[in-house]
Formats: structure tokens, C-alpha cells, sequence
């Protein structure tokens, strides 16, 4: 069997997105779910160059991928200052505690 | 270097930003708090000027190396409320956030998030506009977390974070469809593109991972929670301008996809009555105040979709002008009642000392001792309402009209649906109108203090706009008929 | 000058409320005094309204775009709505004067009360449809927070909110009335809509014509909205007067007629507006009956009037119905009034406790006396002329098994006004304290309000040359009042009512001496007691949206992977609408 980069790609980019989805959807740690964030980032990005080799873009796919690393990177620091916040102040870092709002 | 004017309003705020937080920093407090009150003020200058210039033209548009950036009455409509309730809430957080911590970093990143929405607003391909996006993203976390010493304030920040992020996720995924079936991120090059499965894919999680900051049902569960929890003055930016925000982007980018299916008018039409059914609903069941703002949110989006489903379905002028004016109403009257109930939040718990939140049984006879602030808020939530002669009915009724212009059963039958929940929100309104002005005040209203002055200015201005707006509807005429215009351009 | 005039009727009012609510509640005598003085000149300016009469717009400001224009048209049945609205709310203030003397925010009162005012006058003049439902909803929240005016009293808040939301339920059917007009003519003005409705398809124009119906049933308090009026007496009793006697529960009776010619010939709505107006005033009059509370009586006994004009309506007799409304306002706001100086005295509003109060207050009771006379359709007062008037229309433009329950409820009404006056001013005295009669204030209103139950049915003439010169649409016979007089007076059908009336009144006047009726009677007064069920139908509706709305919080778990799952649901949804629907 033959599979083109592109194939290979797109099989990566639904195994990133599956694993982090499932996270998302299952796990309850806080420093799993942040970082499952992160895979799913990762997979979109492979995603995104994917299309610029598909469409002969590849300049503009890797703008946009750099560009996203920087953003996200920031949402991740972010996520984890908001992880370790929660640690002190909660004393847990799992999420299922973290539901007094609700209603 | 020659900059079209438009520029200068996202320049400013951004540029001042990281300023406002060194002079904060290095300086004291206040001079944060002015700097960002100046920042603002001189923004609305070069925003008079594009105002003046769109009212002739359909676009001005700037374009650096891959950057495009178009502002057309889209623009013009965010800008407009982005300034507005940014001054507004500018004001009211001085002595609001005067006993806290980080209040430079506050200044900062709400002066940041004013000029990454104008931004956002000017986004003329799909790049850009998740950058702007996530941009607004970023500076909203840090600033609904901002009591991070609070539990419940930093469990609704870590959940709008995760969810939010999710969304963008989203985003990107439908970014990488468009780009690999069509070659291009350009809203109008976009458009020009052959229909397939992938685009409609691509639409389908730009429809979710917007509608998350939309807050379309069911994707909307971060935000009783964030913008109950947020500073009052950031539940003002976020119910008023951040939701609308996402609103736009979703349907700039539906609109480079509306060529696809005709389906985008009615999947916004059936979020529309899923947001007004659940917001309604589960506001009425409310017993803290700031909470049952967030659900009534909820339930004025629906609303929004409602009118903006009929443009982009039939191409109904008047649902595009009334979708665009009620965006600028509620982003009027919902920051005036979150800034009027975070006021009496101020007064009765934070400057005791205190993070309780504010409940409805707090209000009882609050009209004695703070009549202006129980008489704004009872403006606010009856144009909320839909009493005339307040803004709220005049911006409904271009909806409802757009929607019998369609002579379509059904689009008719949700107009009455529409109706029907503007009526049924006033259960769970009337109810806080009639506590502010019981004669028995509650012991926290006994217990309050003084209500400082700075914080009556903005409400005041506020309800003068609700008030102007509802005599006179045809005072927007200058914001919504550009904004009207562009949408309907757009599909 | 006339646009000025007509204008200041609506503005001047408010110009007043705001007066009075910028003056501040620390000096309640100032306010008394000034909310009088804006009271009575709203009065006066709506009488010099009349010679201007006409029926072409006079006001017209164009607003652009969805809503239209802002138009006024003085004809015959706005002017005179709007003479009614402001000389009793002129009345109702100076009552206010000594009724609320020492409560507290005033300010906020009599603000609401010249709000009002001002937007009932402008509801009934308003040429533009879309303004004629902005005013109605006004004055759906002025009602609202006046009957919710005493906050602290869990009742009246219950009782506020009820009518709000019920009149502005029935209020849907006006504005998709609004809207369906607008959708297919591009207008909103009234005159022109009258004039081109047999343009609209026929099954459209009656989604108008019930849309409208359901407005009137809702706002003048008819079958199946007639819940909110009883609860709506925990207002003021001032307020009660003005608000939910005189002037805003008319409006679905002005609603109705003013459309008339348009709807008259959509297929079984006469039908429709006769039956609801026949059951109302049937049923109402028979809660009346059964009724303790002195403003309930009242209540209901509004409703059954109101019915009687509804009927009318539906029978074809408009002028009849208007002319009952006119002689309805006068002499039910001066039964609320007198109800008012009598609650003000003793302390409770339950008739069981009350008894004997004719030697301590000659004055209410006098008064009192006319007003149950024009209640009862007796000769000497205006609604006897009109009730009279009235049944004669019905008798000719209805079927007759309808005239006939109409009479019996002339005689059920005759019974129960009987019984109120009997109750209240004679018998034994249940309590056995010392009572005053009414002060002066409350004495000016009630006066000029007996006079006005005696003299009114006087100017019926002029009145049908009014309407018939202003309304080009309607088919109104003018003629002058010695001919409608002399018409009703001759009128076998006449004498036939009188009878039914004076059997009403023996009735009551031999109740010791028909146990045996009134034992066969009493299972219908336990059910007309609960209302004859639509108060039910109102808590199950309520108690079913609460708990829905409980059960729908749980979906708010909190719990993030719940959250996320509506993220991934809704993507996978939308999805597979999208494929299934391409």
C-alpha cells in the first residue's frame, strides 16, 4: 500500500484530534485536560499544513502555523497559571470538584 | 507611512496597552485608570472620522504584504459598541476595582481587548480573524479570572478557558478545510470557490467553534458562569460586546462560505429559538442577579440570531438593520444593568469587603438609598423587556417586522415564538423592579455604603442612550443601516 | 393649533408626572397639589379637544424606516375616550389627594398615575398602529406598577405581575396584527387599513381580526383572560377607579369597535366577539353574586359590563356599546370611588365585616346609591338609558337565545348591585367602631362623579352626531337625544328589561324567603367561587413552567466534560444536518 504524505498526514491529524477530544470529554485532571488542549492545537496544526501542501500554499499554511504556536502557547501558560492557582487555592486538580457553579 | 484612518483605532489601544501596564506599574494606580480613560477618548476621534467617511463608501480597506484588513459597517457597528461600553466600563472600574490588586494589569488588558476587537471587526480573511479572535480570547480569560484568590472565580475562568479554546481549536480545523479545498484564506476570494462536502465541513465547525463564544445553545455553559463571577465591569464587556464579537466573526466567515447551502440562515434561525427558549427558562429560576443577567443574554442573542437567520436566509434588509441595531442595544442596556447591579454589588458587599454575590432578595428596597442606581436598572431590564418607549422594543421590532416581510409560515410562527419570550423574560424581570422599591429595605442594603459618585456617570449616560434610542430609533440610522448593508452584502 | 392641543393632551400629563417625581417625596402636600393641578389641566384640554374634532390626522411626524409614522387622528371615539381618561383621572388624582395622604412615595404615584394618563389619551388617538400598540404597552406597565404599588405586600407584587404578563400576552395578538397589516399594505396607519382591508386575503385578515380579539379579551379583563382583574384590585383603590374601570379595560372595548368595519365581514368573528362577550358577562355576574370582597364585587361586576359592550359589538350595535362606555366609566369609577372612601375608613375590604355604615356616612352612601342605580340599568341613571340602548341592539343584530341570557344577566347584575349596597350601608353593623364620612377631597370627586351618573345619558345625541361626522368607516345614525329617548323609552323591549330588573331587586329583598332556590343554586356559586375553573388552568400553567424550568437546570451541571460533550454534540449534530440535508 502506498500512502502519500498527505495520507499519513491525515491520519495524524485525526489520531491528535481523537486523543485530545477523548481527554477533554473523559479525563478529570486539570494538567491532563490543558495539556490535551495542546495535542489538539498540535493536530490541527499538522492539519492546516496539510492543506498548504494540498493546495500549494505552503507559504501561508506556515504564517498561520507559527502564528498559531505563539497564541496558543500563550492560552497554555495561561491554562496552567490557572492550573497551579487552583492547587493552591482548592487544594485538587480535578475538574469534577471544580462544579459549585452550576444550576 | 500613509494609514488609512480606520487603522488608528486599533493602533491606539494596542499600542497603549502594554504602556498603561509600565505606567501602572512603575507609577500608581490612578495614573493607570486615567491613561486608559484618555487612551479611549482619543480613540473615539479617528472613529468619528471613519464613521463620517462610511457613511459615503461601502468599505475602507488596507492591505500590508498577506494582511488585509476591510472596515465596513460590520466594523464600524463593533467599534462603536467595543468604545462605548469600554469608556463606559473604564469609568465605572475606578472606584469599582480601587481596593484590588494588579489593577494595571486590569487597565491593560481591558484597553488591549478594546483594540483587538476593532480588530477583529476589520478582519478581512480567515488568518486574521482567528488571530484577532484569539487575541480577544486571551485577554478575556486573564481578565473573568481576575480574583484569583476566589474558588468560584477561577473554576468559571478555567472553564471558560477550556471551552473557549476548544472552540478555536475548531476554528483552525474548518481554517485548514477551506485551505486545502480552496487554496486561499481571503473572505472574497473564498467566495468565488466551487461548493464541496469539505466547505460545508468547514462551515459546520465555524458555526460551533465561534458559537461557543457565541454562547448558541448548547455550547453556552461557561457563561452563567464567567460572566457571573468576571468583575461587573468585565460582565458588561463580555455579555455586551464579547458575544457579539463572536457573533461577527461567525458570520464573516459563513459569509465567505455562503455560497455553499442556504442552510446557514436557518441553522442560525434554530439556535436563535434554542437560545431564547433555555435563556428564558433557566433565568427564571435565578436567584443571583448577575447570573440571571448572563441567562438573559443567552436569551437576547437568540433574539439577534433570530433576525440575522431571516437576512441571511431571504436577504431581508430589515432583518440585518434590526439584528444590527438590537446588537447594539443589548450591548447599551445589558451593560447598563450589569454595571447598575455591579454597582449595588460594590456598595453592599466588595467595599465591605466581601465576595458574596449579589442576590435578588439583596435588592429589597435598595430604591431608598440609591435611587439613581435602582432607577437606571429598572430601565435597563424593562427595555431588556421590550416596554416601550425604551430602545429594546424599537430593536425588536425590526426583527419581528423583518420576519412577517418574509411571508413565510414558519419564519412567521418564530416571530410569534420571539414575541412570546419577550413577554415571558418580563417574569423574571418585573420581579428585581419590584424589590428595588419596597419601602422594607434588606439588612445588606442597611448594612451598604456610600456609592461613589464616578460610578453613577456611566449609568446615567447609559440610560439616557436607552431612553434617546427609544424615542428616536432612527438616531443609529448612521451605525446600523452601514452595518445592515454590509451583512446582506456579505450573502 | 389643533396639533398643539392635541399633542399637549398626551405630553402635558407627563410633563407633570415628571414634575411631581423631580420634586421629591419630602414634601407630599406640594405634590398632592401639583399632581392636581396637572390633572385638571389635562382635563380641561382634552374637553377643548372636542370642537376640533375630525377625522383626518393632525399630528405627523414620520419616524422612517419599520416604524412608520407617528400620526394622531382627533375623531369622535378617540376624543371622547380621551375626555373620559383625563377628566376621571383628573378625579381620580384630587381622590388620591386624601386617599394616599400619608404614603410613602408619592413621587413615584403620581408620576405613574400622569404617565398613564398621557398614554391612554395617546392610545386611543394614535392613528398609527405600531403607536397605538406602544401606548397600549405603556399603559400595560403603568397598570402593572401601579397594582404592584405597595411592594412589600406579596399580593399585590403576585397581582401586578399577573396582569403584566396576561395583557401583554393578549398584546402578542395586536402586534402580529401590526405586523401582518404592515407585511402587506406598508402602512400602519389606521384610516388607510379600515379602508383597504378587503384587499388582504381573506384567512390573513382573520389572523388580524382574532389577533385583535384576543388583545381586547385580554386587556378588558374577558373570557379566558379575565383572571388578572380580581388580583389587579390590590391596587390602590384610586387606581382601581381610573385604571381598571374607567379607562384602560375600555381599551379592548375601543379596540374592537374602532376596527369593526374592517373585521365585520372576516367569517365568525362577530360570532366569536358576541360569545365572548355574552359568556363574560355571564359568568362574571354570577362570581358577583357569590363574591365577599367589596372591590372584587366590583371587579367582576366591570367585567360583566364590559362584557355587555362586547357583545354589543359583536351584535353590530357599536354606537350602543360606546354609549354604554361612556355612562360604565362614570358611574363604576364613582362606585370604586365610594368603595375607596368606605375601605379608607374601616380598614378591610370583606363586605362581611362591614354593615350598617349608612347612618355613619350619609354622603358615600347617597352617592354610592347612584352609582349601583346606573349598575343596576335603574331610571333615574345613565345606565339605564344605555343598558336599554344596548339590549335593543342586541336583540336586533344577534341571535336571540343571546339577548335572552343578556337579560338574565340584567337581572343577576340587579341582584348583586342590590346585595353590595345592602351589604355595606344597611343591615346590622358588624363592627361596631366608630367611622367618619368621606373627607372633602374624596367628597369634590364623588360629587362630581354622582352628578355625572345622573346627567350624562343626556348627551347621547350629540355624541352620535360626534362619532357620525368623524368616522367615515362606521355606519353610526346620529340623531338627537330626545329621539334616542323617546326610542327607548317606547320600546316594548324596554319594559321587558324593567321587569327583569325589578325582579333582580325583589329578589334580594326576599332572600330570606328562597332558601330553597338559593340551596338548588349554591353548588353553582362553589364553582363560580374558584372561578369556574380558569384560575386553576392559571396556577397549572404557572407551577408547569417552574418546574420545567427546575428540571432544566440540571442540564447547568457544572462539571466540565458535560460541557465539552455540548461542544462535541452540537458539531456532530449540525454536521449531520448538513449531510442529511444536502
Amino acid at each position: 500500500m502506498n500512502f502519500s504524505p498527505v495520507d499519513i498526514m491525515i491520519f495524524g491529524v485525526i489520531c491528535l484530534l481523537g486523543v485530545g477530544f477523548y481527554t477533554l470529554l473523559f479525563k478529570r485532571n486539570l494538567i491532563k485536560l490543558v495539556i490535551a488542549l495542546q495535542i489538539l492545537v498540535k493536530g490541527v496544526m499538522l492539519a492546516i499544513i496539510g492543506a498548504g501542501l494540498i493546495s500549494n500554499r505552503i507559504n501561508l499554511a506556515q504564517s498561520l502555523v507559527i502564528t498559531v504556536i505563539v497564541a496558543d502557547t500563550i492560552v497554555a501558560v495561561i491554562g496552567m497559571a490557572l492550573a497551579v492557582q487552583v492547587r493552591r487555592q482548592l487544594g485538587t486538580l480535578d475538574v469534577a470538584e471544580l462544579s459549585k457553579l452550576r444550576g | 507611512m500613509e494609514f488609512p484612518i480606520f487603522l488608528w483605532l486599533i493602533i491606539i489601544p494596542l499600542v497603549a496597552s502594554p504602556l498603561i501596564y509600565l505606567s501602572g506599574h512603575l507609577g500608581s494606580r490612578r495614573i493607570a485608570q486615567w491613561t486608559s480613560l484618555a487612551v479611549l477618548l482619543v480613540t473615539w476621534i479617528p472613529f468619528g472620522f471613519a464613521a463620517a467617511e462610511l457613511q459615503n463608501t461601502d468599505f475602507l480597506s488596507y492591505t500590508y504584504g498577506g494582511i488585509s484588513l476591510r472596515f465596513d459597517g460590520l466594523s464600524l457597528l463593533l467599534s462603536a459598541v467595543a468604545l462605548g461600553l469600554g469608556t463606559m466600563v473604564v469609568i465605572f472600574s475606578g472606584p469599582y476595582m480601587s481596593k484590588e490588586a494588579n489593577q494595571e494589569k486590569f487597565y491593560a488588558m481591558l484597553i488591549a481587548m478594546v483594540g483587538v476587537m476593532i480588530g477583529l471587526g476589520c478582519a478581512h480573511d480567515l488568518f486574521n480573524l482567528w488571530i484577532w479572535f484569539e487575541a480577544m480570547a486571551i485577554t478575556s480569560y486573564l481578565l473573568v479570572a481576575f480574583y484569583r484568590e476566589l474558588p468560584l472565580s477561577l473554576e468559571a475562568g478555567v472553564k471558560y478557558l477550556l471551552q473557549s479554546a476548544a472552540g478555536s481549536v475548531l476554528v483552525l480545523l474548518g481554517i485548514s478545510l477551506v485551505l486545502a479545498q480552496t487554496g486561499t484564506l481571503d473572505l472574497t476570494e473564498i467566495r468565488q470557490a466551487e461548493s464541496s462536502p469539505w466547505l460545508l465541513a468547514a462551515g459546520a465547525t465555524f458555526l460551533i467553534g465561534f458559537g461557543v463564544k457565541t454562547a448558541l445553545v448548547p455550547l453556552h455553559t461557561w457563561l452563567p458562569d464567567a460572566h457571573s463571577m468576571a468583575p461587573s465591569g468585565i460582565s458588561a464587556m463580555l455579555s455586551g460586546v464579547v458575544i457579539e464579537a463572536g457573533l461577527i466573526a461567525m458570520l464573516r466567515s459563513l459569509g465567505a462560505l455562503a455560497d455553499v447551502t442556504a442552510w446557514w440562515g436557518p441553522f442560525l434561525m434554530i439556535f436563535g429559538v434554542l437560545n431564547m427558549m433555555i435563556g428564558n427558562l433557566m433565568a427564571l429560576r435565578q436567584k443571583q442577579v448577575k447570573r440571571l443577567l448572563a441567562y438573559s443574554s443567552l436569551t437576547h442573542v437568540g433574539y439577534m440570531l433570530v433576525g440575522l437567520g431571516v437576512a441571511l436566509y431571504l436577504g431581508v434588509f430589515n432583518g440585518a438593520q434590526g439584528g444590527a441595531f438590537h446588537l447594539f442595544n443589548h450591548g447599551v442596556m445589558k451593560g447598563l444593568a450589569f454595571l447598575a447591579a455591579g454597582s449595588l454589588l460594590y456598595t453592599l458587599h466588595i467595599a465591605s469587603g466581601d465576595h458574596h454575590p449579589l442576590l435578588i432578595s439583596d435588592l429589597n428596597g435598595a430604591s431608598k438609598r440609591y435611587p439613581l442606581v435602582a432607577l437606571t436598572f429598572s430601565l435597563a431590564v424593562l427595555g431588556l423587556g421590550g416596554i416601550p418607549p425604551l430602545s429594546g422594543f424599537m430593536s425588536k421590532w425590526q426583527i419581528f417586522i423583518s420576519g412577517f416581510e418574509s411571508h413565510d409560515i414558519w419564519i412567521e410562527l418564530l416571530v410569534l415564538f420571539a414575541a412570546i419570550n419577550s413577554v415571558f423574560s418580563l417574569a423574571y424581570y418585573a420581579p428585581m423592579i419590584n424589590a428595588l422599591y419596597r419601602l422594607e429595605p434588606s439588612e445588606t442594603v442597611v448594612k451598604g455604603n456610600r456609592m461613589p459618585g464616578t460610578m453613577k456617570i456611566p449609568l446615567v449616560v447609559l440610560a439616557i442612550l436607552v431612553i434617546v434610542i427609544g424615542l428616536w430609533p432612527g438616531l443609529m440610522n448612521w451605525l446600523t443601516i452601514p452595518a445592515g448593508t454590509a451583512l446582506v452584502n456579505m450573502f | 393649533m389643533a396639533s398643539w392641543l392635541i399633542l399637549s393632551v398626551i405630553v402635558l400629563p407627563w410633563v407633570g408626572g415628571l414634575c411631581v417625581w423631580r420634586l421629591g417625596d419630602k414634601k407630599p402636600g406640594l405634590q398632592h397639589a401639583l399632581a392636581s393641578i396637572f390633572a385638571v389641566l389635562g382635563g380641561v384640554l382634552a374637553v377643548a379637544l372636542l370642537p376640533f374634532a375630525s377625522s383626518s390626522s393632525v399630528v405627523e411626524i414620520p419616524l422612517g424606516g419599520p416604524f412608520g409614522s407617528f400620526t394622531l387622528i382627533p375623531d369622535g371615539l378617540g376624543v371622547y375616550l380621551t375626555i373620559i381618561a383625563s377628566v376621571v383621572g383628573c378625579l381620580a388624582v384630587i381622590f388620591s389627594n386624601d386617599y394616599m395622604k400619608g404614603e410613602a412615595q408619592l413621587g413615584r404615584y403620581y408620576s405613574l398615575v400622569l404617565l398613564f394618563i398621557g398614554a391612554m389619551s395617546g392610545l386611543v388617538l394614535s392613528g398609527s398602529l405600531l403607536f397605538m400598540f406602544i401606548f397600549w404597552e405603556i399603559t400595560a406597565f403603568c397598570s402593572y406598577a401601579l397594582i404592584s404599588f405597595h411592594n412589600d405586600d406579596p399580593k399585590a407584587v403576585a397581582g401586578g405581575i399577573k396582569a403584566l404578563i396576561l395583557t401583554q400576552v393578549g398584546g402578542i395578538g395586536l402586534l402580529i396584527g401590526a405586523l401582518i397589516t404592515y407585511s402587506y399594505l406598508g402602512t400602519y396607519q389606521i384610516p388607510d387599513f379600515i379602508e383597504n382591508a378587503h384587499m388582504i386575503p381573506v384567512n390573513v385578515l382573520g389572523f388580524i381580526a382574532f389577533g385583535f380579539l384576543i388583545a381586547a379579551a385580554a386587556k378588558s379583563a374577558q373570557l379566558p383572560f379575565q383572571t388578572w382583574l380580581p388580583d389587579a384590585m390590590e391596587a390602590p383603590t384610586p387606581i382601581s377607579a381610573l385604571i381598571h374601570a374607567a379607562t384602560m379595560v375600555n381599551a379592548g372595548v375601543y379596540l374592537l369597535a374602532r376596527f369593526f368595519p374592517a373585521f365585520e365581514s372576516v367569517p365568525g368573528w362577530t360570532s366569536a366577539v358576541m360569545l365572548v362577550g355574552m359568556l363574560s358577562a355571564l359568568m362574571a355576574g354570577i362570581m358577583a353574586v357569590v363574591a365577599n370582597d367589596l372591590k372584587r364585587t366590583l371587579a367582576y361586576s366591570t367585567i360583566s359590563q364590559l362584557g355587555y359592550m362586547v357583545y354589543a359589538i359583536g351584535c353590530g350595535a357599536v354606537f350602543a356599546s360606546q354609549f354604554h362606555l361612556m355612562s360604565h366609566s362614570v358611574f363604576k369609577a364613582l362606585l370604586f370611588l365610594g368603595a375607596g372612601a368606605v375601605i379608607h375608613t374601616v380598614g378591610t375590604r370583606d363586605m362581611r365585616e362591614m354593615g350598617g355604615l349608612g347612618k355613619l356616612m350619609p354622603f358615600t352612601r347617597l352617592v354610592f346609591i347612584i352609582g349601583a342605580a346606573g349598575l343596576a340599568g335603574i331610571p333615574i341613571a345613565n345606565g339605564f338609558f344605555s343598558k336599554e340602548l344596548l339590549l335593543e341592539g342586541g336583540m336586533v343584530g344577534g341571535p336571540f337565545w343571546a339577548y335572552l341570557v343578556m337579560l338574565l344577566v340584567a337581572g343577576i347584575t340587579a341582584f348583586y348591585s342590590l346585595r353590595m349596597v345592602w351589604m355595606v350601608f344597611y343591615g346590622e353593623a358588624q363592627n361596631k367602631a366608630h367611622f367618619h364620612d368621606a373627607p372633602s377631597r374624596m367628597r369634590i370627586s364623588l360629587f362630581l362623579l354622582a352628578l355625572g351618573t345622573l346627567l350624562t345619558w343626556l348627551l347621547v345625541g350629540p355624541f352620535s352626531e360626534l362619532l357620525a361626522n368623524t368616522l367615515p368607516f362606521h355606519e353610526i345614525h346620529a340623531a338627537s337625544t330626545i329621539t334616542f329617548i323617546v326610542e327607548i323609552l317606547t320600546a316594548p323591549a324596554t319594559w321587558v328589561a324593567l321587569a327583569i330588573v325589578a325582579a333582580g331587586l325583589a329578589l334580594w329583598l326576599m332572600r330570606d324567603r328562597i332558601t330553597g332556590l338559593a340551596r338548588i343554586l349554591k353548588p353553582l356559586g362553589t364553582i363560580a367561587e374558584k372561578s369556574f375553573g380558569f384560575e386553576w388552568i392559571n396556577q397549572q400553567i404557572i407551577r408547569g413552567t417552574q418546574r420545567i424550568a427546575e428540571g432544566l437546570r440540571r442540564t447547568q451541571t457544572g462539571q466540565l466534560n458535560w460541557n465539552v460533550v455540548g461542544i462535541v454534540g452540537g458539531l456532530v449534530i449540525v454536521l449531520i444536518v448538513l449531510a442529511w440535508g444536502i
